[in-house]
C-alpha cells in the first residue's frame, strides 16, 4: 500500500511522521477531493462564506490535470505516469470497522485515468555547452517507443505536402537509442534513465493497466539530484543543449492544459469580484497569428491593427471594420442575419461582401468556430472576442504569469485564507453512505480516519467505473514543445501569441500557444508551444503533421554539414528541441446524471478543450448554487489594506544586517487605491502598447468611412 | 460596481524590469513582498502580529480572511512599504501553493528554539525555496521562542552554521518579549532597499534580462 500512495521525492521521514501526528479533523461541511480548476473555485466560495472546507489531493502537487510544472518536474511527472499501476483504489480495507449500522460504503476509484499515449521525444543536442562547437552526435533523439513510432508520423507525411524534404518527420527508430548516454554524470542517473525506457501506448489501452513495472528508484530523482557542474554560461552560443534545458529547469511551468483568459470572460469576472486576482499576475497576448497557405502570419482585430496592417488592401480594412462593429451590437441589427440563423456562419460571411482573407480572419481567428457553426453562434462568438478586445490590450486574452496551473492554486490560497483545511498526498478510500437517504454523510481517509461533511465535490477522475458506466467519454490531443525561436519573429522576441491553425484534411482546428520566457514559463532564449484540439486520433497523430510543418527538428551532424555546404539553412521555422504529446480525456460534456451517485456527491469533469475556461467556472458556480443556494458565490475578500493597524509608536532596534538605520514608524491608513494607482501608472510608462488599464471603446469604423 | 475600479485589480506585468519607476503620487519609495514559512506552531502569524500590530496574542490560531498584513517604515528618510504574508495554515499538512512563492522579495524561514523538530525540516523548507521562489530571493532563519530559553533544543551555534552553509542570515527572536522582531524586519527592509538599488544599477547598464530578477510589476520601485 505505502509504495503506491506516491510520496513527494522532497518528503523525507521526518515530515512523513509529523503528518501521521498530527490527524486531520473530523468534521467538515464541504469535503473536496481534487485540486482542479473546478474544485479549487467551490473550494474558496465555500470557505468564504463560512462552510468549513478541507481539500485533499491524492496527488503531490495541486491543480490535478490542470497543474503546471517545472521541467525537471514534468519528467517526474511522466515517470509517475509510466509507474501507475493498476489499483482499485487507496483502500486498505480500513474502512469496514469504520461503517456503521445502516451505513454502507461507496468505494472511490484510482486515479490516473485521464492521461493516455504519452510520447516524448527529446530533439535538443546532448553535449554540454563547452563542446558545442564540436559535432553533434546523433540528434535528433527519440526518446520515443521502441516499437514503430514512425507509424502514426508516417501518415502525417500525406497531410505534410509542402517542402518535407528532411523526412525527418519520422524520427529514427530504436537503433539511435543508445545514443542517451549521460552527457553530464550527475544527470545521467537522474535523467536519462527514465526517458530511455519510455513505452508506446495504443490510443485504446488505458495507460496504467498496461504499464510495465519499472525500476522505483528512477522516479523521484529529479529533485535530489546533487547540483551538476555548471559549464559557464556563454551567452556567444544561443544553441540550447539539453542539458541546458535541464539546468534551467525550473524556469519552466508547463502547463497540462492550455487555456487563455478572455478578458471579459467568466474568470476574469470571478477573480476581480473575488478578489483572488491579487494572488496572480497576467500577460497580455500580444499577437494573435493564424496558419493560412503554409504561412503563418498575423490576424489584424483590434483598431489598431487594421490600421496598421501591411496585408489588408484600404478596401479590405474598410470591409472589415464595417463588419466588425456590426458584430459588436449585432442583435440590434436582426435584419442583417436573421434570414441566415439556420444556416452556418461561413455562409453568412459569403454574404457580407469580405475577401477570403478576411473570411478567414474572422471565422477561424476571431470567431475560432467550426465551418459548419451556426450563424448566431458565429455572431455570438465574434462578439464575445470583440468586447474582451481593449479591456487590457490589443487582444481579447491574458495569461497567468507561470502558467495556468497558478489559477486553483490562487482560489486555494483564498480557500485556505477563509479556513480552509489543506492536504496534498491524502485521499479519500470510500464515502460512508446513509442506507436510508442514500447521501453520503462522510469519508473514510487514506489514513482510516472517518470525517463527516454534508458534501463531497469530487474530481471526475476519482470516481469508479460501476458509478459511471454511462458515461463516455472524448479526449483531448495536446502537445507541448520547446522550441529556439518565435513562429513569426519580431522585434520583440517577448510576444505571446495565440495561433489559430484551420482545419487541414478535414482534421479539427488546432489552437496554438506560444509562450516567451518573460511570461515565467520557460527559460530565456526558448518558447513554449502549446497544441490542443479535440482528439480524432492519438494526440501524435492528430498533432504532429502540423508540428512538422510548422518546425522543423534539431539538425543532425551530417545534416549539418551538408546543409552549410549547399548553404541551405531552413531559417525559416524555429526548431523544436524537445517534444511531448499526450491525450487527456475530456470529461467536460458529461452530464451529472450519467453518473450513479448519492445527490450531495457533485463530480467535477475535467478540462475542455476549447480556449477559455467558461466550462469550469460556470460549473464551479453551478455546483455551489446546488450546495448553497442561499450563499453569495465569491463575494469579495476584505483588502489588507483595510485591515491595518496603526498600532503605539515603539522604537526601532538598531543595526541592520550590517548596517544601522534609523527606522522611524508611518503613519497608516490613506493608502487605499495607491497600488492600483501604481500599476495603472506603469503600465502608463510603457507607452500604448502597455496601456492595458484603459477601457478603450472596441474597433470602431474607419475615420475615412 | 464600478467598472473603472475593476480595471485595476488584474495586474498586468509589463514583461520589462521596472526600473527607476517612480510614481508621483504614492504613499511610499519601496514596496516589498515578505513570506513567511516554517512549520505550523513555530510563531509565524505571532511574528507577523507582533510587528504589524504590537500584538501578542497567545493561542491564537490563524487569522480567518487575513490575507496579508502591511506596515510602512521609514528608513534612511525612505519610506517603505512591507507586504508580509502567511502561510493561511497550509503548511500544517505540507501543502503550501507554488503561487505563495512567486514574486516574493524575501523569505523568513522559521522555526523554534525548543522544537528540534521545527529545525530539521528546515532543509526541506530549503527545497521548495530552491524550487519555487525567485532565484535571487533574500532568506532570512529565524530561531524563534527564545523567551523559553529552559527549553531550547536547539543551539544557537547550530543554527548560525547552518545559516551560514546556506548563505542565509539568522536571528533569534522572541515575538511574545518583542526581541529583534523589529529588528528582523527593518534588517530586512534595509537590505532589500540595498538590493534594489543595486539591481536597478546593473540595470540601468546592461539591458535586463525578461522575466528575471525581481521584476514583479507592482511590487518593485527603486528611487
Amino acid at each position: 500500500m505505502s509504495t503506491s500512495y506516491t510520496q513527494p521525492p522532497s518528503h523525507d521521514e521526518d515530515s512523513q511522521f509529523k503528518m501521521a501526528a498530527d490527524n486531520l479533523p473530523t468534521e467538515f461541511d464541504v469535503v473536496i477531493l481534487g485540486t482542479g480548476l473546478a474544485e479549487s473555485v467551490i473550494a474558496a466560495a465555500c470557505s468564504r462564506v463560512g462552510q468549513r472546507v478541507l481539500h485533499i489531493d491524492r496527488r503531490n502537487y495541486y491543480a490535478g490535470n490542470w497543474a503546471s510544472f517545472t521541467f525537471n518536474g514534468l519528467l517526474a511527472w511522466i515517470e509517475d505516469y509510466k509507474q501507475e499501476q493498476p489499483r482499485d483504489a487507496d483502500s486498505d480495507g480500513s474502512w469496514r470497522e469504520k461503517l456503521e449500522e445502516g451505513e454502507e460504503p461507496l468505494l472511490l476509484g484510482a486515479l490516473g485515468t485521464a492521461i493516455s499515449n504519452l510520447q516524448v521525444f527529446r530533439y535538443a543536442s546532448e553535449e554540454p555547452e563547452e563542446e558545442e562547437v564540436a559535432t553533434p552526435v546523433a540528434t535528433p533523439t527519440p526518446e520515443g517507443p521502441s516499437t514503430s513510432v514512425e507509424e502514426p508520423l508516417a501518415q502525417s507525411q500525406s497531410a505534410a505536402t509542402e517542402e518535407t524534404d528532411t523526412g525527418s518527420e519520422a524520427p529514427p527508430t530504436t537503433d539511435t537509442q543508445s545514443e542517451a548516454t549521460p552527457t553530464e554524470e550527475s544527470e545521467s542517473q537522474s535523467q536519462d534513465t527514465p526517458l530511455e525506457s519510455q513505452t508506446h501506448e495504443d490510443p485504446e489501452q488505458q495507460v496504467q493497466r498496461e504499464e510495465p513495472q519499472e525500476d522505483q528508484t528512477t522516479s523521484n530523482e529529479g529533485d535530489s539530484a546533487p547540483s551538476e557542474p555548471t559549464p559557464p554560461v556563454e551567452t556567444k552560443k544561443r544553441k540550447i543543449t539539453y542539458s541546458k534545458i535541464l539546468k534551467e529547469g525550473r524556469r519552466f511551468n508547463i502547463d497540462l492544459v492550455s487555456k487563455l483568459l478572455y478578458s471579459r470572460g467568466s474568470l476574469v469576472d470571478l477573480l476581480i469580484k473575488s478578489n483572488v486576482s491579487r494572488y496572480a499576475e497576467f500577460k497580455n497576448v500580444s499577437r494573435i497569428l493564424t496558419y493560412r497557405n503554409g504561412k503563418v502570419e498575423q490576424v489584424p482585430c483590434s483598431r489598431a491593427d487594421v490600421f496598421g496592417s501591411k496585408q489588408l488592401t484600404v478596401v479590405e480594412k474598410r470591409m472589415l471594420m464595417k463588419f466588425l462593429t456590426f458584430c459588436l451590437d449585432y442583435e440590434q441589427h436582426p435584419e442583417e442575419y436573421l434570414d441566415f440563423t439556420e444556416r452556418s456562419f461561413w455562409e453568412f460571411l459569403q454574404t457580407k461582401k469580405l475577401t477570403e482573407n478576411l473570411q478567414h480572419f474572422i471565422l477561424h481567428s476571431i470567431a475560432m468556430v467550426k465551418p459548419g457553426a451556426r450563424t448566431g453562434d458565429g455572431l455570438r462568438a465574434t462578439q464575445h472576442f470583440l468586447r474582451s478586445l481593449g479591456r487590457y490590450g490589443n487582444t481579447p486574452f491574458l495569461f497567468p504569469l507561470y502558467g495556468m496551473g497558478e489559477i486553483p492554486q490562487c482560489f486555494c490560497r483564498m480557500c485556505a485564507v477563509f479556513g480552509g483545511i489543506y492536504c496534498l498526498r491524502h485521499s479519500v478510500q470510500c464515502l460512508v453512505l446513509d442506507k436510508e437517504s442514500g447521501r453520503c454523510k462522510a469519508v473514510i481517509d487514506t489514513c482510516g480516519q472517518r470525517i463527516s461533511c454534508s458534501h463531497f465535490v469530487v474530481e471526475e477522475g476519482y470516481i469508479r467505473e460501476e458509478q459511471r458506466r454511462n458515461v463516455t467519454y472524448r479526449q483531448i490531443s495536446r502537445a507541448v514543445l520547446i522550441t529556439d525561436r518565435s513562429l513569426l519573429p519580431s522585434e520583440s522576441e517577448q510576444q505571446v501569441s495565440l495561433v489559430t491553425v484551420p482545419p487541414q484534411d478535414g482534421g479539427p482546428t488546432v489552437l496554438v500557444v506560444e509562450l516567451c520566457s518573460s511570461s515565467m514559463t520557460c527559460m530565456p532564449g526558448t518558447h513554449l508551444v502549446h497544441l490542443t484540439c479535440p482528439s480524432s486520433g492519438t494526440a501524435q497523430e492528430d498533432l504532429a503533421p502540423l508540428v512538422s510543418r510548422l518546425f522543423t527538428e534539431a539538425p543532425s551532424a551530417e545534416e549539418e554539414e551538408d546543409k552549410e555546404e549547399e548553404g541551405e539553412v531552413d531559417s525559416e521555422k524555429p526548431t523544436l528541441l524537445w517534444a511531448m504529446y499526450f491525450n487527456m480525456r475530456d470529461s467536460s460534456a458529461v452530464d451529472r446524471s450519467s453518473y450513479s451517485l448519492p445527490s450531495n456527491v457533485y463530480p467535477c469533469p475535467g478540462p475542455d478543450p476549447a480556449l477559455g475556461t467558461d466550462h469550469a467556472i460556470t460549473l464551479a458556480e453551478a455546483v455551489f448554487q446546488q450546495l448553497l443556494p442561499d450563499e453569495e458565490f465569491c463575494p469579495p475578500a476584505p483588502n489588507p489594506e483595510d485591515i491595518v493597524y496603526d498600532g503605539e509608536g515603539r522604537q526601532g532596534e538598531g543595526a541592520g544586517f550590517g548596517e544601522p538605520v534609523q527606522p522611524e514608524r508611518e503613519p497608516e491608513g490613506e493608502s487605499e487605491g495607491k497600488e492600483e494607482q501604481k500599476a495603472e501608472s506603469e503600465q502608463d510608462t510603457e507607452g500604448a502598447q502597455m496601456s492595458v488599464a484603459v477601457e478603450s471603446p472596441p474597433p470602431a469604423p474607419p475615420a475615412e468611412e | 460596481m464600478n467598472a473603472w475600479s475593476n480595471e485595476r485589480e488584474i495586474i498586468i506585468n509589463p514583461g520589462i524590469s521596472p526600473v527607476f519607476v517612480r510614481m508621483s503620487m504614492e504613499d511610499y519609495d519601496h514596496l516589498f513582498k515578505i513570506v513567511l514559512i516554517g512549520n505550523a506552531g513555530v510563531g509565524k502569524t505571532c511574528l507577523v502580529r507582533r510587528f504589524t500590530q504590537g500584538l501578542f496574542p497567545p493561542g491564537q490560531g490563524a487569522t480567518i480572511g487575513v490575507d496579508f498584513m502591511i506596515k510602512t517604515v521609514e528608513i534612511n528618510g525612505e519610506k517603505v512599504k512591507l507586504q508580509i504574508w502567511d502561510t493561511a495554515g497550509q503548511e500544517r499538512f505540507r501543502s503550501i501553493t507554488q503561487s505563495y512563492y512567486r514574486s516574493a522579495n524575501a523569505l523568513i524561514l522559521t522555526y523554534d528554539i525548543t522544537c528540534e523538530d521545527s529545525f530539521r525540516c528546515l532543509p526541506e523548507w530549503l527545497r521548495e525555496i530552491e524550487q519555487y521562489a525567485n532565484s535571487k530571493v533574500v532568506t532570512v532563519l529565524v530561531g524563534n521562542k527564545i523567551d523559553l530559553t529552559e527549553r531550547r533544543e536547539v543551539l544557537r551555534e547550530r543554527a548560525e552554521e547552518f545559516a551560514e552553509a546556506q548563505s542565509m542570515l539568522y536571528l533569534e527572536t522572541s515575538a511574545k518579549e518583542s526581541d529583534n522582531v523589529e529588528k528582523l524586519f527593518l534588517d530586512l527592509a534595509c537590505k532589500l532597499i540595498r538590493e534594489a538599488k543595486q539591481n536597478s544599477l546593473v540595470n540601468s547598464v546592461s539591458s535586463p534580462m525578461p522575466g528575471e530578477g525581481k521584476t514583479i510589476s507592482y511590487l518593485n520601485c527603486c528611487s
